[in-house]
Formats: structure tokens, sequence, C-alpha cells
């Protein structure tokens, strides 16, 4: 039997409507019978249509964003000879007559095909309900395991969540703004290797007439104690705290172990109010301000004194800011001073300046300041070290990853550019340039901000003398510089013009004293003056 | 034998009841004959509509999912309905109304023997069992849960496979499909042979009734049918009546049947049984075992076992054990995360108001709450008379556990309310943590025992100790007050009753 038939949607149950997202094959491709063709998705989830037999596509009649119903035909396919077709028996024998319709079969609507691997929420602590801030991938993209596949943002920090698969995205479930919890789908994942994990949740059985249908958004796969956002509760002394019954529903809505929480009943009674202020502790317990016992600025009214206007902070301020006030009260900076000559630097950047640009690359005098940077924090290697958390040992990094300050739009934001020491100028240029570009761009991915262990801040192109940076803890010293000019210099007999740029060196005093401070200043003015050394290639 | 009320959830009077039965034709001659290639498709299907199937379909119903029970017999309601805690409640109210009539004969007020018409009384009874599941019929069809009559079985992780032919496809599925009488093979087919169900037809009378197994279930019938003037032996293979049991509690109710029965075999094994013309002979074995005895009626209650390995299970995914038993979390998930289970299926006492807990707890989570079976205790209750009830920690799990706690006792021979309801053999105790004074368990024998311990329920669910007990204000005279006074023991404030000083 060799036929064209007509492809249809098979039953979607409930849906009606529902969405083409993707189209998997093109006309003359060859498919395997359960091969997905089209990609579909309801409100709960996406589904793939899988060809209801193996042979040649002939053509596919829907594109991306269709509406699909149950029986609605999508194209045609050139059956093989001897291939058995997937239908139900009530339609078989129409089959054998010929041109005929073919019901896919919903055995291949479970979104568990083989291969295919949802990604859900990890264990993020006590946290539910965590906004999603940023999606970084989207249908189609490869992705490997530990790609960041999106970022969540809790009261206390922004963090990622990396692919636990190797594969291509098939579906994104989430968008920017949607909230999640542990447990919640957020992407799913044509997987290459897929895990053993992800064939066990499958029914023993595979017979190609097993039927699945989509289980619901709210299928609870992520209920479980094990799987689910409740975050470990201990059982044991959960079955004997003292709480009442509506006071243990309550417990378990926010997943809230009663162990943990004091009771400020008669008798050390946990009621309502402890568990509600337990999970506010909770929630605000790492943001909390270290010196909660600060005097607090006083609350004036501005609209008394003139008209207001009322902006809400931008995200990124919101993450900002509160970093910024962590390391400020947290950190004992102290800010060296210095001026580098880079009159010969900036010479020979002048001339390189013009062939660079032929070749795309934007020769700043910030990329000579990064690359001066790595050779200063070889020298001293405490620069580029961060404070164990017990604050007992210092933990010194075998790896050179620079962020830099950017402006941007919405607030400042840190990209880094990794393996700085492995890269030349005209590299670290072309970096500076791209990263820059995707953080005013906002499109920055979570790994392209992660890992600095030394930060420089350059205002040089805007303005200023000096300034006094504030550290990026944990790392413990930040490099700030700013607009260089021309100044007398005396050279031992006579003052020479010389084109000085100020740094200003803010470091933890915890970690660096001032000997230190200055040797490195020192020493990475003194290498800003040697262009040559600056300018080798990395071997 | 599992209990539950109802009255408050079904509330009809006849004309509303012959609507629900009309209606409960209605919906399950549709649901009776879909097509054999019918393909059924449910958000939430629940299997087996007793007391915990049916409180499932309905809570997720209420919290918004399309739901559909399968029951496999004619009428929901399964086990505790049709055929157990509520049928015998009828019967050992009708035994009740007998002995208490008897026993005011030696004060005074002398009635006739009652003439038992053992048709009349199984009518009766059935109308009760009647009204209440057309009540159900009607409760599903105000929430529009689909009902199909059919005995389901799994056939993937998202289907299910009916006798009748047609398919379920589910999203998500709750097992409770509960238990049945644990038969002894070898045993003769013979109508005068029965279990707990079959007891429950009076019709004809016997004259002499053995009752194999000295639990709950099988204890309660033997209330029943030595009431209706049966001569009535009980038989139990261990040296106790309701085994498990705190002995203190079963002894007040052992000395009253000891003078009513004919006999009651402890440590004693049935070892043949044959159907003979006048009726079933018996052969014993054991050290107060009688040469073999010959019984009109023999009821078979050995225990009951669960039925998660009559549905196929294994094609979902779904573990079960050797006892038929299907593990789940506090979530009343089984392995299979959508597949919940709960009832007499899953671990614990195979009582309706756990399984109508669990039920409530398996369709939130299904509906997506974060829910969990969270219960401290889970009382019982022998409706026996005197009734039995225990809830929380008993004596001898304590003592089993190495738990150390301080016993509280107030004997009903000095409660004035006990004493005018001519019964004083009962008694509360209450059992305390001694550091904390909360209370960890109780028991109550005697005349009403299943309903005061509701009481001692909710003081453990609170964490009350003696103090909160104790200084609740019980109304006088009741039987309730003894729990108060079982408390005021224990905190040695008790005037009804002297108790030297302790501390």
């Amino acid at each position: 039997m060799a036929d064209h038939i007509d492809i249809v949607i098979p039953d979607l149950g409930d849906f009606e409507d529902v969405e083409v997202i993707e189209i998997l094959v093109g006309a003359g491709d060859s498919v395997s019978r359960e091969d997905g063709l089209i990609t579909l998705e309801t409100d709960k989830a996406s589904i793939d249509v899988p060809a209801p037999a193996s042979g040649k596509i002939v053509e596919l009649t829907v594109s991306v964003g269709d509406k699909l119903s149950s029986g609605d035909v999508i194209g045609k396919i050139f059956v093989e000879v001897g291939d058995t077709l997937l239908v139900t028996p009530a339609i078989e024998a129409k089959i054998a007559q010929g041109d005929t319709t073919v019901m896919s079969s919903p055995a291949s609507l479970a979104p568990e095909s083989v291969g295919k691997q949802t990604i859900s929420v990890p264990d993020i602590g006590d946290f539910s309900d965590v906004e999603v801030i940023e999606v970084h991938v989207s249908v189609g993209d490869e992705v490997n395991v530990e790609d960041p596949l999106l970022t969540l943002e809790t009261d206390k920090a922004a963090m990622d969540v990396p692919s636990t698969a190797k594969g291509t995205v098939e579906s994104v479930l989430v968008k920017v703004g949607d909230t999640v919890s542990e447990g919640s789908p957020l992407v799913i994942v044509a997987a290459v290797d897929a895990p053993e994990t992800a064939t066990e949740t499958k029914p023993p059985e595979k017979t190609v007439t097993v039927a699945a249908i989509v289980p619901a958004e709210k299928a609870p796969t992520s209920m479980s104690s094990q799987a689910q956002g409740l975050p470990a509760i201990n059982e044991a002394g959960f079955s004997k705290a003292h709480a009442s019954p509506s006071v243990r529903k309550l417990a378990r809505e926010l997943g809230v172990d009663l162990v943990q929480v004091k009771g400020s009943g008669a008798k050390a009674r946990i009621l309502h109010d402890d568990v509600k202020a337990f999970v506010k502790k909770v929630m605000t317990g790492g943001a909390a301000m270290p010196g909660g016992g600060m005097p607090k600025v006083p609350v004036i009214d501005f609209a008394k004194f003139g008209a207001v206007d009322l902006q809400p902070l931008t995200r990124i301020q919101k993450i900002s800011g509160p970093r910024l006030q962590a390391s400020w009260l947290n950190l004992p900076h102290v800010t060296q001073h210095d001026l580098a000559d880079i009159t010969e630097l900036e010479a020979r950047r002048q001339e390189l300046k013009g062939p660079a640009r032929e070749r795309g690359i934007s020769l700043t005098p910030l990329a000579f300041v990064l690359k001066a940077c790595i050779a200063a924090l070889k020298e001293y290697p405490k620069v580029n070290s961060s404070l164990s958390e017990d604050g007992l040992s210092l933990v010194y990094k075998q790896y050179y990853h620079l962020g830099f300050a950017a402006e941007t739009e919405n607030g400042l934001m840190v990209p880094v550019i990794r393996d700085a020491d492995k890269k030349d100028v005209y590299e670290l240029a072309k970096e500076l340039a791209e990263l820059s570009l995707a953080a005013r761009e906002g499109k920055l991915k979570a790994d392209q901000m992660q890992g600095a262990s030394f930060t420089i801040s350059s205002l040089g192109g805007i303005g200023g003398t000096a300034f006094t940076p504030i550290v990026n803890a944990p790392e413990v010293a930040i490099l700030g510089v700013s607009r260089s000019s021309l100044q007398p210099v005396w050279n031992g007999s006579e003052f020479k013009p010389r084109l000085m740029l100020p740094l200003s060196f803010s470091y933890d005093h915890r970690v660096i004293d001032g000997a230190c401070a200055v040797r490195f200043t020192t020493f990475l003015s003194k290498t800003l003056s040697n262009v040559d050394a600056l300018l080798q290639a990395i071997p | 034998m599992t209990d539950k009320t109802h009255d408050s959830t079904v509330v009809m009077d006849p004309s509303e009841r012959d609507a629900a039965m009309s209606a409960a034709v209605t919906i399950q001659e549709k649901a009776l004959t879909p097509g054999p290639d019918a393909i059924h498709r449910a958000e939430l299907v629940v299997i087996g509509s007793g007391p915990g199937g049916y409180t499932a379909a309905f809570r997720a119903a209420d919290l918004g999912l399309q739901v559909t029970l399968i029951e496999r017999y004619p009428m929901l309601g399964g086990v505790c309905l049709n055929v157990g805690c509520i049928p015998s409640k009828a019967l050992l109210h009708a035994a009740k109304v007998i002995d208490e009539a008897e026993a005011m004969a030696v004060h005074g007020v002398v009635f006739g023997k009652p003439t038992i018409d053992a048709v009349a009384l199984g009518e009766w009874k059935n109308q009760i069992v009647v009204r209440l599941t057309g009540g159900l019929v009607q409760l599903a069809k105000q929430r529009k849960v689909t009902v199909l009559q059919a005995t389901a079985k799994f056939h993937s992780a998202n289907r299910l496979e009916l006798d009748n032919g047609g398919m379920v496809e589910f999203q998500q599925c709750i097992i409770a499909a509960g238990s049945q009488s644990v038969r002894i093979p070898g045993l003769p087919d013979d109508p005068r042979i029965v279990d707990s169900s079959g007891a429950l037809e009076l019709y004809p009378l016997p004259k002499r009734l053995l009752v194999v197994g000295g639990g709950i279930i099988g204890l309660e019938m033997a209330c029943v049918y030595n009431s209706l003037g049966v001569e009535v032996s009980v038989v139990e293979l261990m040296d106790s009546l309701m085994p498990g049991t705190d002995p203190d509690l079963v002894r007040p109710f052992l000395k009253i049947i000891k003078k009513r029965y004919d006999s009651i075999m402890l440590g004693t094994k049935v070892t043949g049984m044959h159907a003979t013309v006048p009726g079933i002979e018996v052969s014993f074995e054991g050290k107060n075992a009688p040469i073999a005895q010959v019984y009109d009626r023999v009821l078979i209650a050995v225990g009951r076992r669960a039925n998660g390995d009559k549905l196929a299970a294994d094609k979902a995914g779904v573990s079960v054990d050797e006892r038929g038993v299907i593990a789940v979390n506090k979530q009343m998930q089984t392995n299979v995360p959508h597949i919940f289970a709960i009832g007499d299926l899953v671990p614990g006492p195979m009582l309706a108001h756990k399984a109508s807990h669990e039920a409530k707890v398996a369709a939130e989570v299904a509906a997506g709450e974060k829910s969990a079976f969270d219960a401290r205790a889970i009382p019982s209750v022998a409706y026996t008379d005197p009734e039995i009830a225990w809830v929380g920690l008993t004596e001898t799990d304590a003592k089993r556990d190495g738990i150390e706690y301080e016993k509280a006792h107030f004997p009903w021979a000095a409660s004035g309310r006990a004493l005018s309801l001519g019964r004083d053999e009962g008694f509360t105790k209450l059992l305390f943590d001694k550091a904390s004074g909360r209370v960890l368990g109780g028991g109550i024998v005697g005349p009403g025992a299943g309903d005061l311990i509701a009481e001692v329920g909710l003081a453990i669910e609170m964490g009350a100790d003696a103090t909160d007990i104790g200084r609740t204000i019980h109304p006088h005279p009741t039987l309730s007050e003894t729990i108060a006074f079982a408390a005021e023991a224990f905190e040695g404030t008790l005037t009804d009753l002297y108790l030297p000083k302790k501390r």
C-alpha cells in the first residue's frame, strides 16, 4: 500500500483552536512514524503532532500561528509500502481503500515521548512564586547541560535555572513575568542523551496504542514531597509540633517546617501568625541589612515642598541597590588614588586604532587598562582573591575573569570577560564592545554577569578626576578609572606635558593593606607606561 | 466495620429521595451504555465510590476539576453505605432498643417479649441505605460528576479499561477501590456460611450463630444476633477479643457478653467445616476447644484484604505490595505522582473516616493545592454494647514503643448519668505526656463511647493538656463529663472521686 494520506490533528481532548507554535518538518522530508511534525501549544502544555506513518511529507498546509482543532487536515504524507498505519480500528477499513484520512494516534501526544525532558524549577530553598525575569532560550535553541535557561528573581537574589539536558529546546512554557515555584515545568528539551530518569517515569507499556493525554499544568507531578515546591520538612518533628490542624494546614500551604517555628501562644503553641512571621523572616532574612539596628534615614513627604513624580526603581536598580549597600556596610573600604602616565600608550593606540577599526575592533583605552590589570593581579594575587565565608581564610582564584561596570538605561550592570588573561588587547577590546552592547540591549545572559574575580569601573569617557568606587563584594578590590588629562610632570630637569590617567583603587581593608594597595597601583601605572608589553600577543 | 455517618451531608425527605433515585437511574442508564469503543475523558477519575471515593470526587469537583467516578455496583457508597457501617448501625440500634427494654424490667418497667419481624427489620435497614446512596447520586449530579458503572482496570498510566468495553483517559486518578472480606479457603460453598455483608441479611433468623473471628466486625454482628434472640458463639485464634485493643477497654464488654453468649472460645482454631442438613458442623482445636458443634449460620469475619492488586495497577507503573496495599506519601500520591490512592487499600486502619480525610487531601493535591494528610489521631470505635472507642496513643502501643505516659482513669460508676442509664460498667481513660501534660490518647468504654471519643480526638489535634480539658466546662449531667473528670484526675483537682494524693 502506498498512498497519499491526509495528516489530521488527532483528538485533543477539550482543546480547540490550538495554536501552531512550530513546524518541525517540511515538504520532502522523510519521517518515521511518530516523528513530530508540528508543535501545538494549548494553555496547558505543548503537544507534538506525530506522523501517522513512516513516509515522505508531501506538503504541510499550516504555518506557525494557525489555530487548529481536532480533525483539521494539516498536510499530506506519502506512505511507504508495508508500513502499518496508526489508526483506530473504526477507520482502518477506510484506509485500505486508498486516499483517506488517518487519525494520528494520540499515543505520541504524551509529552514525555522518548528523549523529551521537561525541565522544572529545581530546589530553590524556601521560595515559592518566584518571578521569571529573563528567558534565555527560545524554541529551537541548542542547549547543553548547565546552560542557563532562564533567570528567576526572588526578594534576595536573581538565579539562573540551568538546563539538565543537552538537546534542542522544544518549547518554553513560561514567559517573563510569570511566577513559578520549585517543580514548575519551564522548558521542554528534546534531549540528545535522555537521562534514565526521563524514561523511568514512563508507563511500562509502550505499545503504540497506549493513549496518554496531556497532563494538566496543575498535574501534581510537582506535588510529591520529594519533587515539589515544599522544602524538606522534618516530618517526625512536624507531627509533634504544638499546632492545631488549621495551623498545620497553613504550614503545608507555605511549606513551613513547624519544627523551626517558635510558638508565641500559651505553652509555646504555634499560632497562624507565628507561621506567617516565620515565612517573612525567611524571605527577608538573607537580604536583611546587616546594620539592622542602624538609625533610619528620616522619612520626608517631599510633596510638601513641591510637585513630585514617583518612579519605581528599575529591576536592575532593585537588585544592585541592596548588593552595593551590603558591600558598603560589610567591607571596610579604603581608596588609593594614583596617576598613570599613558602618553606613549595613547600615542601608540592612536596609530593602531585605524587598522583595528578595519578589523571591526574599536581599540579603546579601557582594553589596555584591562590588560595591565591582568599583569598586576598576577603580581599581587591577593587582589584576585576573596575572603572565605567564615572569614578565616583567603580563596585565591586561579582564574582571571574581569568584570567591568557598564552603564545602561536601566541601571548599572557588570558584564564579565572570562579568562581575560588568555586574551590579547584586540580580543579584549572586541569582547568589551560586544558585552557592552549586549548589556545596553538587555541581552546579557546570566553567565555573562557571573564569576568576576576583579572589577573595573571606567568613568573616564565622561569625566572626573577621582572617585571612590564600591568593591563588588565578595571580590576584594575594584579599579576606578577617571578621565585622562595632560599635566605638567617634572622629569628631573623640567616640566613636561604628560597624559596622566587617574586611577582610584578601592579595596577591602580586611584583605589588602595599604602598602599592598599602593604597590598594586604603582605596578599598574608602570605597566600602563610600557605599551609594548601590553601589546604582546598571547602565546 | 468501617463507620461514617452522613447525616450532615445527606438530609432528604422521601419525595426528594424518589427524585434522587430516578436521577440515579437516568445517570446510570446513560453511563451504562457506552459504545464498545467509547473513550471517556476526565481530568480526574476516581475508582470506587465508597466514603473515600465519593468524597474525593466531590471535593475535586468543588475545586473545579472535571471528575468521573467509577463504581462497579449499581449503587454508590461502597461497602460502608451499602453493606457495612450504615446498615449494621441500623441493626445495632434495634438490638439496643430490645436490650434496654428488657433491662428496665428489674427497675419496674416491664415490656412483653418482643416479636421480631426479620423481614420488616431488614426492609427498614434497606430503606436507610437507599436513602443515603440515592442522596449520593443527587450530590454527584449537583456537582456534575460523571458516574460510570463499570469495573475498571489500568491499561496505562493515563488510561483505564472498563469491563463494558469502554475506556477512560485521565490526567489524574484516585484509586479508592477499598477492601473485601478475607475468605478462608476450603470452606464448603453453602449459603449458611456468610461474610459481613451476608450477615446483614437477617432472614431467616438462625437459632445458633458462630462468629469466626473476634474482631470488631464479628463482634458487632454478634451483638445484633444475640439481641434478636440468637444463641451466639465466638471463636478467635488469639488469646483476646479485638486483638491489639487495650485489654482494659475490652474487659467490661467481655464480662457482659460472657453472660449472654453461648461460648467465647479464645485461643481456639477452627479445623473444619462440613455442611450437613441440620447445619454447618464445625470442629475446633485449642485449649478450650469443644467437641464439634453444629450451627445454622456461620459468619466469617477474620479480617479484610486491600483491593490494590485487583486493578492491574502495574500497567500504570503503580507499586502494590503482596497484601494488595499501595504505598503513598503524605499527599496520598503513589509512586506515580499523578495517581493517588486512599482508604482501605493504603496503609493504616481500614476506616471510612480515615478514607474520607485522605480523599480530601488527594483531591486537593490533584487540584494543585498544597495539602497533606497531617491528622495525628484516627479514632477507632467498636459499636458493640457497650461501645468501645479509642483514639491516639494506646497503652498497648506505648508499651511496645517505650513511650512514657501517665494514665488518668475515671470509672463511670461515679458518673450520675451513667448510673441513671443503668450502666455502670464503663470508664474513661486519658493518656498524657508526662512532661508537657498534653493529651496523647484516650479510650472510652460504655454506651455512646463512639460519640464521646470525638472530644478526645479534638483535644489531641489541638495539643490540649489536662488543664485545657478540665477547665472546659462540660454539661452536667452527661457522660462527656467523664472526660473532664479524667483530666482532673490527672491534675489532682478531681472532687467527684477520692484519689490518694499523687504528688
